[in-house]
Order: structure tokens, then C-alpha cells, then sequence
């Protein structure tokens, strides 16, 4: 029974969409991706990138086995039929949303179809991708809906972004920010530097660079080289405004005070659970675990960002070894005339809207079992449920 | 029909603006009191914040105005939120006194100068500093020397966890004797825009519980900010222009513009007791100072331990000064919609020359044209996708109705039309999310927009 009100409830709105209130109908689903020649949309040019997303809603599972409901976005499968994706993207909002990876120099056709949200079938809400730390962005692919225009439900946008500049970003819903982010609308995103592509045997200011090795900038002499990387999204969700947004309530934006802080939609200890964790729908929203693991010797690269609403997050682990801060902010820690301006930190604070690259250096540290946790202790919780939160392990193994 | 008569309106001004800003190159600088002498009041106020309700502050007050500025524009004898910016230049020996018009509830009231070496006299003794006590008489005297460049602020050093709540709280602004146009003393500190962002909160339940003279009730510690200002004001007030009759005791405003190459200096203080992370959308900008101090090597270097990024956190009583540009480099379009082979407008600089003419392939000092910074690499690239229908989206209030910088569109009927020039909106706001709220009502707060003008826009 309560499966078949589930169905009407999807059905509802989007026999609405299709009814033509905003001309939407199967044939706006429009998915922009040159050089895709067979309609698969995945273009037959290595350069350019592209990615198919929905804007919508659904549910997410917190550490003590509350469903919260809340927005985001959904990954459409690669040559999915435009007439399709409403009916089948309804309640797939992922979170964390899907994350976007790139390699310097490719070209990113985003294209994002708001899918409209089932579960709060009164709402008209529009979103928008913004690209959070983007260099020289234009406000049309900003995502701001204040100076750009953002899709309605029903309409398909695409954004596009030429990958120049290598490094740790995130990206989010900017349409009313406070609330879309509160629900949960975020993503991690990252640039590949060019350096990873050179010929083997470059000399990098007498580094040697090998095929295969990685590093997390152009760096020219081999110092952001590292073996395993990791995404650390810091988030929280305030139960009472989700649990208030379902309930089509007056939503509490002055009180708004996250209690369920988390790692990619996470809280300890399903940040170490490598499987989706299913929701109330028996869908795995929460697509991203925030195990860590890694040979000893091996260095970690860990991406690092927080997107709350309300919090400042610090970290630090038990390894016992400092996080190395080689960048922030999608850049480089080096000052304008290359200084060296990285940090040897024991704890590090990273605000909302902030990004970090961390490497942990393990050479030297026994294998065995650490923690990455919230030094700000209070942030150590599901709810009530206490020992869970920002709270996840580090696995070292013997090579 | 309308919507065409818009357009034209629109391209009408535009072009008048084209013409008056071809002759015109200004420098947009910090609203505040520039003089050696300030006489300030401790008083009562109430400001406007954007959620429609009236705050009660208490604030400093210029007793008689700001010395010798012509034309006048600050008010005397009323309570300013913030205190008045006070600017000085590098070396000046600096007199301020204060008075203490408060209610007798509110005790003494004094002023600390964080990072200068004060001497204080007259007034009562007090735990930080000589104090004004609330007779509305007795002067306290506070005289230092502004012996470094750089931005600051002054506060209330008696109770401040009320009083600066309260809105006791200021900023100063030290030019270096390099120039006004330098944050500090090194050629790479120039700038051709500054904006202040004093970042301030409110418990709105302790300012009511002083207006109604419920004195045992206020409780500093469980303190739980609703409200956010900068420069006094919440969005949108805060783009409103300065010294605005309707927000007389909120003076200043924040709205940031520039051209495209420009540099800008944005001076934060932190002003209030929480952290906000402030993001700049847009680019990436440099943090070059901290404290008043350029993050220097020393050694006669400028700003080389300077940090990148596009979200710094305020923290409490700490400025920062960060620089940031914007050209649209490897964008991948053409932010103007050229095809190429246009040449720059009549009354504009270069003109009649063919747009990005002495571009080279290969040689990046060739990568800007030399008299509106366009990126060349990117002239004449096509737009890269097909926009929705104007049906299928929302249009903000600040879009033009065109992705182009300078770009006009069409608008739907019954919009806003804010944007008649075309310029790029990038919004510069808390990151804690929450705050871009004002008192439980989105948005307001902790917003502001930095408007990209194209060529030709003045901005004063």
C-alpha cells in the first residue's frame, strides 16, 4: 500500500510537467554534448567531457538509521531517452551529488534537467549548477540565480567550462543557497594537472617524472606527487529542517543548527561502509564511502571541503604525522613569486566554502588502523547518537 | 512592445554611458572621515534591517560632524552603525575623544585601538582603558600615531561582549606614504578599486531586551546571532548608495564595481565575535595583508607569502586585505560575443582599432588587448551551448537577459530589469549559508554582488 501511494506521488507531478505548464514535455529534455555522434552521450572527442544530471529529491539515511529527506542530484545514465529521464530520475537525488572529475585543458558540457521534486509537489523551485571556486567564471554558468537564468522543472540548462586550471573544488545548487545546501545539493569536483600527462623521463627541476605518477598541481618539481587520493566532503544536515521541509512546514532558517555532521553524506560508521547505503526507497543515494586506505609508505592525498550551512569544521588524525597543506582554495601554496607557503598542521580548520589539498606522508607510520575525526568534538555524533559524525578510518597495510 | 522599448532605454543609457565614462577614469575608494581629529559620542540609534524591522543600537556618533569635509556627508550628533571609518595617512598623530550619551544602565564606554600604541587621559579609570562614563559630559581622550599602513578597527573596550554587540564597533584605514592608491608600502600593493567589508552579527533578543530596559535579563552567553551585516546594512540595503537620508544612521554602503583588468582591494574586518568565511565568486583572489601587516618575506619584498584562494574566514578582531581581478582568461567564449574583426566603439579608447589586432599566437604579452583587457586567445570564440528557452528558466533581477558583458536581451515582462548595462554580477557572501538570511527571512544578510562594468560604465 504505501509502496503504490509512493508510485502516485511520483506520477503526480510528472504527469503536471507533461501537461504543458511550462511546456514541458519529453522534448525538452535536451542533452547538449558535442561530438557525440551516436546520441550515447558520451562524445566520440577525448576532450570534451560530458555528464548528464537530474535536480531533484529524495532520501538519505543518517548514522543512526533516521531517514532525512532532502534535494539533489541524480546521475543520469549515459544515453538515457529524453522522454525518460523524468519518469525515471524522480527520488535518485544522490548525496553527495555526483562527483565531477576532469583533466586540465578538456571542455565540460554539464547538462542539468530539474526533475522537479516529488515528495513536495507545491513547490515551482528552479536550480543551478554553480561551480564553487571556478577561476574567471561568467555569470551564465555561475549558477547564481540572481544574474543568470536557471531551469525551471521540467527544463534542461547547459553549463560549460573549459578545465584550465588543475586543482580541489566543489560545486552546489545556488538557487536560495541557504536552503538547497541545507538539503543537501553538493558535490565534490577536481582538475587533473597537465603534469600527469608528461612523457616519461621529464626532467621537473630535477625530479624525474615516471608514467603513471600523479600530483595535485603543476608544481614543476614534483612535490604535490602522491599515490592514493581521497575526497572528505564535510557536511551536516539539521533535522529539524529537513524533517520540517517534508512536512511542508514554515522552514526554520534563524535556528538552523546542523546535528547530523557527516563525511560525503556519511556519519561514522558508515563513512566506512564501502557499499551504497540504501535508503527508505532501497536506493543508494549515499553512493560514496570515506574509507581511507593505503600501503604504509604510501602518501594520501586527501581533497578536503566543507560545504555546511552552519558549521566550521576542524580535523586531524591519529597517524602521527602532520597533514602537509599544499594547497587551498584551488591553488597552489606558493606565494606570487614562488615561495613555498604550505603548512605543517597537526589539526586543520576548514570553513564552509572552503577547499584543501592535504597529503599524509606515511612513511615510517606502522600498519594498522587510525582515525580521521572531528577535533571539535561536538561534531562526534549522529543526532543523538554519540561516537559517530566526522569520524572515519585510515586502514595502513603492508605492501 | 514594451520589452523593445526597454532595449532601447537600455542601449540609450548605455551609450551615454559610453560617453561620459571614455573621459572620465576614476578610482572607487572607502567611504569614511578623513581627519586627525574625531570627536565621538557614545549614543542611541535605531537602523533598518532588511527583514522590515527597526533595531535599537548604541553607536559612535561624530559630535559635530567630520571635520572640514566638504561636502558634507556625514550627519553629526547622530549614532552611526558602524562608528565612522576613520582614514588616516601614515605617520599622522591621531586625537579622538569620547563622550558617553547612553542610558546610565549601560555604564562606561570606552575605545581600544587594536594594533596601536594609545594614550589615553581624562574620563574615570577603567580595566583596558580610560573611560567615558554616561554623564554625557566627561571626555576621555585617546591620541596615538598611525605609524603603519594598513586596515583596522576600534571597538568598545569596556563590557564588550555587550557593547560591541550593541554596535561599538568602527574602522580604521591607515594609506601608506607611498600613496592612496597603495594598500601598503610596495609598488605591487597598487590598486584601482578599495571596498570595506565590516562584518558584524546581531542577536536581535539582546537589543530588544535593552530597549525595553530589561536589564537582569541579558545574557551574553547564550548568545545565538540571527543577523548579519556588512558595513552596517543587510542585503539588499547594503547596494543602496552611501549616506542615504532613508538609512541615516547606517551611512555606508558595500557595492563593489570595477572594469575588466582591474584590481581591487577589499579591506575585511571582522568586527562581531563569530567567524564567517567569505567567498568571492567569480576568481580566485590574493590575501597580500593580516592584521595591518603585508604577508612579506621582508627585506624590501611586497606581499610574497601571499595566499590564493576564494573563500577566507573572518575570524574575530582580525582584518585581512585581498586583492582580486577579473578578465575572463581561458574562459573558452567570447564574453563579448564577438565574431571577430569588430573594432573598438566610437568615444571608447582604441578607437576605430580592430579589437585584439596585435594579438600573436604563442606570446602571452600579446594576450590582452591594451585598451579593454579582453582576453585574445578568446576573441571571436563562439558561445559554447544553446540557452533553454526563455519559458523553461527563471531570470534573476540582475540578469540582463544576455550571457555577453555588456549583452543586452530580452526580458520577460514584469522583470526587474536591474542589470541596463550589461555587467557581470558576482556574488561575494558568507559561506555559512545560514547567514545570507536576515532575522529567519532569504535572503539578506551577509550578501553582496561585485558588478564587472563593461568599458565605457562609470563607476564613481
Amino acid at each position: 500500500m504505501k509502496k503504490i501511494l509512493w508510485r502516485i506521488m511520483v506520477t503526480l507531478p510528472i504527469l503536471w510537467l507533461s501537461l504543458g505548464v511550462i511546456t514541458a514535455n519529453a522534448d525538452t529534455v535536451v542533452v547538449q554534448c558535442p561530438g557525440d555522434t551516436n546520441g550515447d552521450g558520451v562524445s566520440e572527442d577525448p576532450n570534451i567531457v560530458c555528464m548528464h544530471i537530474s535536480g531533484g529529491d529524495g532520501f538519505s539515511r543518517m548514522g543512526d538509521g533516521k531517514d532525512l529527506y532532502g534535494f539533489s542530484f541524480g546521475l543520469v545514465p549515459a544515453g538515457t531517452a529524453p522522454g525518460a529521464v523524468l519518469a525515471n530520475m524522480g527520488l535518485k537525488a544522490r548525496f553527495p551529488a555526483p562527483t565531477i572529475v576532469l583533466k586540465e585543458g578538456q571542455e565540460f558540457y554539464l547538462t542539468m534537467t530539474n526533475v522537479g521534486m516529488v515528495m513536495r509537489p507545491d513547490l515551482f523551485d528552479p536550480h543551478s549548477v554553480h561551480w564553487h571556486g571556478f577561476p574567471q567564471a561568467a555569470p551564465i554558468f555561475d549558477g547564481l540565480p540572481e544574474p543568470s537564468p536557471t531551469a525551471n522543472m521540467g527544463a534542461s540548462y547547459t553549463y560549460y567550462y573549459y578545465a584550465a586550471v588543475p586543482g580541489t573544488y566543489f560545486w552546489h545548487c545556488h538557487v536560495e543557497a541557504a536552503e538547497h545546501m541545507q538539503m543537501g545539493m553538493i558535490g565534490n569536483a577536481y582538475i587533473l594537472p597537465a603534469q600527469n600527462e608528461l612523457p616519461n623521463g621529464t626532467d621537473l627541476n630535477g625530479f624525474n617524472h615516471q608514467t603513471g605518477y600523479k600530483y595535485v598541481y603543476n608544481d614543476g618539481d614534483g612535490s604535490t606527487k602522491y599515490d592514493v587520493e581521497y575526497l572528505l566532503q564535510f557536511t551536516g544536515f539539521d533535522s529539524l529542517f529537513h524533517e520540517a521541509h517534508i512536512a511542508v512546514q514554515p522552514l526554520p532558517f534563524a535556528a538552523m543548527h546542523d546535528n547530523y555532521p557527516m563525511i560525503n553524506g556519511r556519519g561514522y560508521p558508515d563513512t566506512i561502509n564501502p557499499d551504497p547505503i540504501l535508503n527508505q526507497e532501497g536506493f543508494g543515494a549515499q553512493h560514496m564511502s570515506a574509507l581511507i586506505s593505503a600501503e604504509t609508505g604510501q602518501k594520501i592525498l586527501l581533497r578536503v571541503s566543507n560545504v555546511s550551512t552552519t558549521h566550521i569544521y576542524s580535523f586531524t588524525t591519529t597517524l602521527g604525522v602532520p597533514l602537509n597543506v599544499i594547497g587551498r582554495g584551488a591553488a597552489l601554496l606558493r606565494g606570487p613569486t614562488g615561495k613555498d607557503t604550505s603548512m605543517q598542521l597537526s589539526v586543520l580548520t576548514v570553513g564552509g566554502g572552503q577547499m584543501f589539498d592535504v597529503i599524509l606522508d606515511t612513511t615510517g607510520v606502522p600498519a594498522g588502523t587510525y582515525f580521521l575525526y572531528a577535533r571539535d568534538m561536538g561534531n562526534l555524533s549522529n543526532g543523538d547518537e554519540e561516537r559517530g559524525g566526522i569520524m572515519t578510518e585510515i586502514v595502513l597495510t603492508n605492501p | 512592445m514594451k520589452h523593445r522599448l526597454r532595449i532601447l532605454q537600455a542601449v540609450l543609457i548605455f551609450g551615454v554611458m559610453l560617453f561620459l565614462g571614455s573621459v572620465v577614469i576614476s578610482h572607487a575608494m572607502i567611504d569614511g572621515c578623513q581627519s586627525t581629529s574625531f570627536n565621538l559620542v557614545a549614543k542611541q540609534g535605531h537602523i533598518l534591517t532588511s527583514d522590515g524591522d527597526s533595531m535599537l543600537m548604541w553607536g559612535y556618533a561624530l559630535e559635530s560632524g567630520c571635520p572640514g569635509e566638504s561636502p558634507v556627508k556625514h550627519p553629526a550628533g547622530v549614532m552611526l552603525y558602524p562608528g565612522p571609518t576613520m582614514i588616516l595617512n601614515e605617520g599622522d598623530t591621531v586625537t579622538v575623544t569620547l563622550k558617553n550619551e547612553l542610558p546610565q544602565q549601560a555604564g562606561n564606554v570606552s575605545i581600544v585601538f587594536p594594533g596601536h600604541k594609545v594614550t589615553a587621559s581624562g574620563g574615570v579609570p577603567g580595566l583596558l582603558t580610560r573611560e567615558a562614563p554616561p554623564d554625557g559630559a566627561t571626555t576621555a581622550t585617546y591620541v596615538f600615531t598611525a605609524t603603519e599602513p594598513g586596515t583596522y578597527l576600534y571597538r568598545s573596550g569596556t563590557r564588550p561582549d555587550l557593547q560591541v554587540e550593541m554596535g561599538l564597533v568602527g574602522a580604521i584605514i591607515v594609506r601608506p606614504s607611498l600613496g592612496p592608491l597603495y594598500a601598503y608600502n610596495h609598488l605591487d600593493t597598487e590598486f584601482g578599486h578599495e571596498y570595506l567589508y565590516i562584518i558584524t552579527e546581531m542577536d536581535p533578543s539582546i537589543h530588544r531586551q535593552v530597549e525595553m530596559g530589561q536589564w537582569a535579563f541579558i545574557d551574553t552567553t547564550s548568545y545565538f546571532a540571527t543577523n548579519w551585516f556588512v558595513n552596517g546594512r543587510n542585503f539588499p540595503d547594503l547596494m543602496a548608495d552611501p549616506f542615504v537620508p532613508w538609512l541615516l544612521t547606517q551611512p555606508y554602503n558595500c557595492q563593489p564595481r570595477m572594469h575588466v583588468g582591474d584590481k581591487t582591494l577589499i579591506r575585511l574586518v571582522g568586527a562581531g565575535r563569530d567567524l564567517h568565511p567569505m567567498h568571492l565568486h567569480g576568481n580566485d583572489f590574493e590575501t597580500i595583508a593580516a592584521d595591518g601587516r603585508m604577508l612579506s618575506s621582508g627585506g624590501g619584498a611586497g606581499p610574497d607569502l601571499a595566499w590564493k584562494a576564494t573563500t577566507i574566514r573572518t575570524i574575530p578582531g582580525q582584518t585581512a586585505d585581498v586583492m582580486w581581478s577579473w578578465t575572463g582568461e581561458g574562459i573558452g567564449w567570447d564574453i563579448y560575443g564577438h565574431s571577430g574583426g569588430e573594432v573598438h566603439p566610437a568615444g571608447a579608447p582604441g578607437e576605430g582599432i580592430v579589437i585584439c589586432n596585435s594579438y600573436v599566437p604563442g606570446n602571452p604579452t600579446t594576450y590582452f588587448d591594451p585598451y579593454n583587457n579582453e582576453y585574445c586567445p578568446d576573441h571571436g570564440v563562439p558561445f559554447p551551448v544553446i540557452l533553454p528557452p526563455r519559458d523553461a528558466v527563471t531570470y534573476g533581477a540582475f540578469y540582463s537577459g544576455s550571457p555577453f558583458l555588456g549583452g543586452q536581451g530580452e526580458l520577460p515582462p514584469g522583470h526587474a530589469g536591474l542589470n541596463a548595462a550589461g555587467g557581470f554580477f558576482y556574488m561575494w557572501h558568507s559561506h555559512t549559508e545560514k547567514e545570507l538570511t536576515s532575522n529567519d527571512i532569504w535572503p539578506g544578510g551577509l550578501v553582496t554582488f561585485m558588478i564587472v562594468e563593461p568599458a565605457g560604465v562609470d563607476i564613481p
